[in-house]
């Protein structure tokens, strides 16, 4: 071997027990190891003195160290000069095993190979830096989440460009009468907060902002973003980061006329209300008001879904017109009442009003009567139906995400950021909030989710760490998230490139740009080193320095497999690293029974797979290729969006590749896993190797 | 269709009246399920509680419901606002009373202390004026009869005329009552005959049957159950003395089974009232808010029979007083009886009409 590989191997936790260690040993011999050492607990104080030891002055490609899970103990045999490969002899093998059992010991030697072949076909990845980096941030939008974010930024010593297409900062924010109550003790209405933060944005030296302006266009990648701005004024900026707090647009009321809307001179919308309000024209509000809840939310004719402040605003507005009128009567129909959070205090300060009227029910109709107005409501706590008469009538109406296409992003996948639900950008709003799909760009504010303004002030504090984050990791050359201080990049071997763009359509970031011919321009540092491009390319173009094709494929032929008439069967499991490793970590530490006849290979996204190794897999006689992901579809948990789709998709160009090689379509199969479902595994594995089974053994064995 | 007209001043009249913080009320229901009373079809309190939240005065008034709920008090020790459904209803009862007294100002009169000189100097003024047309207001000579200070003739005419006029009365504003039942719940599909009901709602009154539900309030059931007995048992005790006066066989003995019977009623009157104002005094979380209302029955009962008492005492113990006792007793009885259709006591006339009516339309 040239390239010299020292071994370590952990005899703790049960490992010694279970597994024969100088058999494994002699395969790290066999197999050209520089060195192999045994501990008894490696991960002791006197353990890794003993690694460290051992490594000093040792002229090394790398080191295998054949423990447990590399998400046990993570980081603590980590080199800065070698590459470091985990070998899980703990939760894949001894505690899910028979121990001293030939297969259990097949299973420990197939995955030390498989490690040694991991490391030996790897290099350490050279850190991606940019022609450019910029430390600067943009902001764009100034109402309460864009002022936030610049003056969050600031605070944290970044330079902030604030980019305003109205003629002051503020935005929604500062149009309103009041805010909704935010502190203790919740009961009354508070002064807007935007006041004082316009005020203070007024103190900051480090903060550019510029109204009346729009963006033109956005090109390049995180630490170099080049951002041509238009309006008051011309220019090109340079940014590390954006956060996007673009905010929201009211819902077109023109489409609720069933509610009176343009029918009835008396019926407004909740923003029309404010208005009122906050220009202190009180005569105009009459001394019979009724609010219609969800009057847009919650329906799927309208808005689906629930825009978080309308009840509170609806409260806010009752309280208004109780103060400046006490004989006024008030009535709110809905759906539900929701305020979150301690807002429920308010809502209890605002039932104690004898005449605020409140009741669940559904408007059927609102038709005029005379000068006043009838509103017709079914289904009330009241009664069956019931008719109201009152002299206005308040939509409460819901958000509607400001459109992303603003942005005028450069790239090949388009302008806007990519959408998941009802518009809002696609960030996987659980696991990465402010994230969105294009790396470097946050969103914050009402146009990540519909929000009140104190979960604005925090959403903005969150997108701006985000937007510090990208860039000291882009400066580092490092990968930003999820797999946050990643040094590997995918790099393109041009040569063979047919330019069939799939690699530019498929990845879920659009990190690839493209030329006139079609030709994938890169753009690392938008990368989220997910490797789904890997899987994407036909011509295997594309590699990481630690993750290739050719890596992949010696890492599948070290494993053993044992001729036909053994009777011992082999799966060969691709898993991804996010979910589905992680779960079968579970089962180890559950000590669940899992088969010794499937060999596990953890993959950084389940869409990250390549053809070739697969068809590799069964030519080298694995019987069955089992492809475990993350949970596609609506509420997908793929940390890389679309991966787990993809593979999907990809199942077709398989089961061709399978008929060419003569074989049956149940010799690949693809499962989608969560992350809480270990107790699934054995149940999978058994399944599949019954499966196999009736299919019989692959008859590439042995050639 | 229901028109919806609040009527905020009903609102916060039952408001003060309750304490309760209606509004909050978030009709999740649960007072209706913890009810052991609550019919299955549309059962209370949860409505009458969006009813009250929103001032519907003519939902409630003639609203049979409010009357099937004995204030066990099981809905306010579920309620998770703390609106206190019980004391809500209890006050939409006392406002009933004085909705459908008759003469209104009546109803006025026994609702607020500030009106009770007024309502004591009523009855003092009237037997005043009684006894000086009978020509006997003094203090007569000899051992203690009270029929030389009120002869016989004169006190069974004048307080059988006066119970006769004011249960008149009310009669008119009960069968407005009778008739704003029909209009908010209108007979349904079972029904059972007006005399099937009333017999059935007899036993449960006599059986007490509607409060062993109870679980936040048991000793209710005990204390209401003597109080009612020793009520009936005075009733018949007063009645025969009635007919004795008559046949000339008054006053009883000490001896009499009736003069006993009377004396073992008041024994369980003084049991019962002293078991409700423990409750009320000491109790408060369960036994709910006490108002005027609550507290004139309780005390005007305590009083009635504790003036009985020393009454009877005087006149075996020949007490120079009696005459004093026996005119303030005849006040107490007048602020029972002749004022009933007025206080807290005229449930007996709303909720045994409420329970029969009920019963007819199949509510029960």
């Amino acid at each position: 071997m040239d390239r010299k590989i020292g071994i370590f191997i952990c005899s703790g936790c049960d490992i010694g027990k279970s597994i024969d260690i100088s058999r494994l040993k002699a395969v790290a011999e066999k197999h050209g190891a520089a060195f192999c050492r045994e501990h008894p607990a490696l991960c002791s104080k006197n353990g890794t003195d003993f690694y460290y030891s051992e490594l000093e002055n040792k002229e090394l490609h790398g080191v295998v160290i054949a423990a447990c899970s590399p998400r046990s103990k993570a980081g603590m045999f980590d080199h800065d000069r070698l590459l470091t490969e985990r070998v899980n002899l703990r939760e894949q093998v001894s505690w899910v095993m028979e121990p001293g059992h030939q297969d259990t010991q097949s299973a420990a030697e197939d995955y030390l190979r498989m490690g040694i072949a991991r490391v030996a076909g790897s290099a350490r990845p050279v850190p991606f830096r940019d022609s450019y980096h910029s430390s600067e941030i943009l902001v764009v939008g100034a109402g309460i989440t864009g002022l936030t974010a610049a003056l969050e930024a600031d605070s944290a010593g970044y330079v902030v460009h604030l980019v305003e297409k109205a003629d002051r900062p503020g935005g929604y924010a500062s149009k309103l009468a009041g805010q909704i109550p935010y502190k203790e003790p919740f009961n009354r209405i508070a002064d807007p907060v935007i006041f004082k933060r316009i005020e203070e944005l007024g103190t900051r030296k480090n903060i550019n902002l510029y109204i009346k302006t729009t963006i033109a266009t956005i090109k390049g990648q995180p630490g170099n973003f080049e951002v041509t701005l238009h309006g008051a004024y011309n220019g090109t900026i340079r940014v590390g980061a954006i956060v996007t707090a673009m905010g929201m647009k009211p819902y077109d009321p023109s489409a609720l006329s069933h509610l009176g809307y343009g029918r009835l001179p008396g019926v407004l919308t909740s923003v029309e209300f404010e208005e009122l309000i906050a220009t202190r024209r009180y005569s105009e509000i009459p001394g019979r008001v009724l609010f219609i809840q969800c009057a847009d939310s919650r329906d799927r004719e309208h808005l689906p879904y629930c825009s978080n402040t309308c009840c509170g605003t609806t409260l806010k507005q009752a309280t208004y017109i109780r103060e400046h009128n006490p004989s006024a009567e008030v009535y709110i129909i809905y759906k539900d009442i929701r305020t979150p959070g301690l807002q429920e205090k308010f809502y209890r300060a605002v039932q104690g009003d004898d005449a605020i009227m409140m009741t669940k029910g559904a408007v059927t109709g609102v038709n005029p009567n005379g000068n006043q107005i009838d509103v017709e409501v079914k289904d009330s706590l009241i009664d069956e139906q019931i008719v109201i008469p009152v002299d206005m009538v308040v939509l409460a109406v819901g958000m509607v995400p400001t459109a992303t296409e603003d942005l005028n992003l450069q790239y090949r996948q388009g302008t806007g950021l990519p959408e998941l639900k009802y518009r809002f950008p696609d960030s996987h709003f659980i696991c990465f909030p402010y994230e969105t799909r294009r790396t470097g760009i946050y969103a914050a504010g009402t146009i990540r989710a519909p929000m009140d303004i104190p979960s604005c002030m925090a959403d903005a504090s969150g997108a701006v760490f985000k937007a510090i984050q990208c860039i000291e990791a882009v400066k580092r050359g490092e990968a930003v998230h999820p797999r946050s201080g990643d040094l590997s990049w995918p790099e393109l071997y041009m040569d063979r490139c047919t330019d069939c763009k799939r690699c530019t359509e498929e990845c879920p970031f659009g990190s690839y740009d493209e030329n006139e011919k079609g030709t994938p321009i890169p753009n690392p540092a938008r990368c989220r080193r997910c490797g789904i491009c890997i899987g994407s390319c036909p011509e295997r173009v594309i590699s990481f320095k630690d993750y290739s094709i050719n890596m992949m494929t010696e890492v599948i032929k070290a494993v053993h497999i044992p001729d036909e008439f053994e009777e011992k069967p082999r799966i060969l499991a691709f898993v991804c690293e996010n979910d589905a490793y992680p779960a079968f970590d579970m089962a180890g530490i559950k000590r669940l029974s899992i088969s010794p006849y499937v060999r596990i290979i953890p993959v950084r996204c389940i869409g990250s797979v390549n053809k070739v190794w697969i068809s590799d897999a069964l030519s080298l006689g694995f019987d069955g290729i089992l492809q475990i992901g993350c949970k596609p579809g609506e509420d997908y948990q793929c940390h890389y969006i679309h991966g787990s789709e993809l593979t999907e998709k990809r199942g077709k160009n398989l089961q061709e590749t399978l008929e060419t090689m003569m074989l049956e379509p149940e010799r690949i199969k693809t499962v989608f896993l969560e992350i809480n479902e270990y107790d699934k595994i054995p149940g999978i594995i058994n399944d599949y190797l019954e499966e196999i089974e009736l299919i019989g053994p692959n008859p590439f064995k042995g050639m | 269709m229901l028109r919806i007209k609040p009527d905020i001043r009903f609102k916060k009249e039952i408001t003060r009246i309750s304490g309760s913080p209606l509004g909050e009320c978030i009709q999740c229901g649960n007072c209706s399920a913890v009810c052991s009373l609550a019919p299955e079809d549309r059962p209370f309190p949860r409505k009458e509680m969006a009813w009250a939240a929103w001032g519907l005065k003519d939902k409630l008034m003639g609203n049979p419901d409010i009357w099937l709920c004995h204030q066990c008090g099981d809905c306010s020790t579920y309620c998770p606002r703390g609106v206190r459904p019980s004391d809500v209803l209890a006050a939409v009862r006392k406002i009933t009373i004085q909705h459908y007294a008759r003469p209104g100002f009546m109803g006025k009169l026994l609702s607020s202390p500030a009106y009770l000189p007024v309502a004591i100097a009523i009855p003092v003024v009237i037997i005043s004026v009684i006894l000086m047309m009978a020509g006997t207001f003094r203090i007569p000579e000899g051992p203690v009869n009270y029929s030389k200070f009120f002869p016989h003739i004169w006190l069974n005419t004048t307080f059988t005329a006066m119970t006769l006029f004011f249960y008149g009365m009310a009669f008119i504003g009960l069968r407005k009552f009778w008739k704003d039942m029909k209009r908010i719940i209108p007979a349904g599909g079972r029904k059972s005959t007006l005399f099937k009901s009333i017999l059935q709602v007899l036993k449960e009154v006599f059986g007490h049957s509607k409060f062993s539900g109870c679980k936040s309030n048991k000793s209710r059931n005990l204390a209401h159950l003597l109080t009612f007995f020793g009520f009936v048992l005075l009733l018949l005790v007063t009645l025969y003395a009635i007919v004795a006066s008559i046949t000339h066989h008054y006053p009883l003995s000490f001896t009499n089974p009736f003069k006993i019977l009377g004396n073992i009623a008041s024994l369980m009157l003084y049991t019962g009232i002293t078991i409700m104002i423990a409750r009320r005094l000491f109790d408060r979380g369960n036994a709910g808010r006490s108002n005027y209302d609550d507290w004139l029955l309780l005390i005007s009962i305590l009083l009635l029979t504790a003036s009985g008492t020393l009454v009877e005492a005087a006149r075996f113990l020949e007490w120079g007083w009696a005459y004093h006792l026996y005119f303030f007793h005849l006040v107490c009885v007048w602020f029972l009886i002749m004022y009933l259709p007025y206080t807290k006591l005229a449930h007996i006339f709303y909720r045994t009409l409420a329970m029969v009516y009920a019963r007819s339309v199949g509510r029960l």
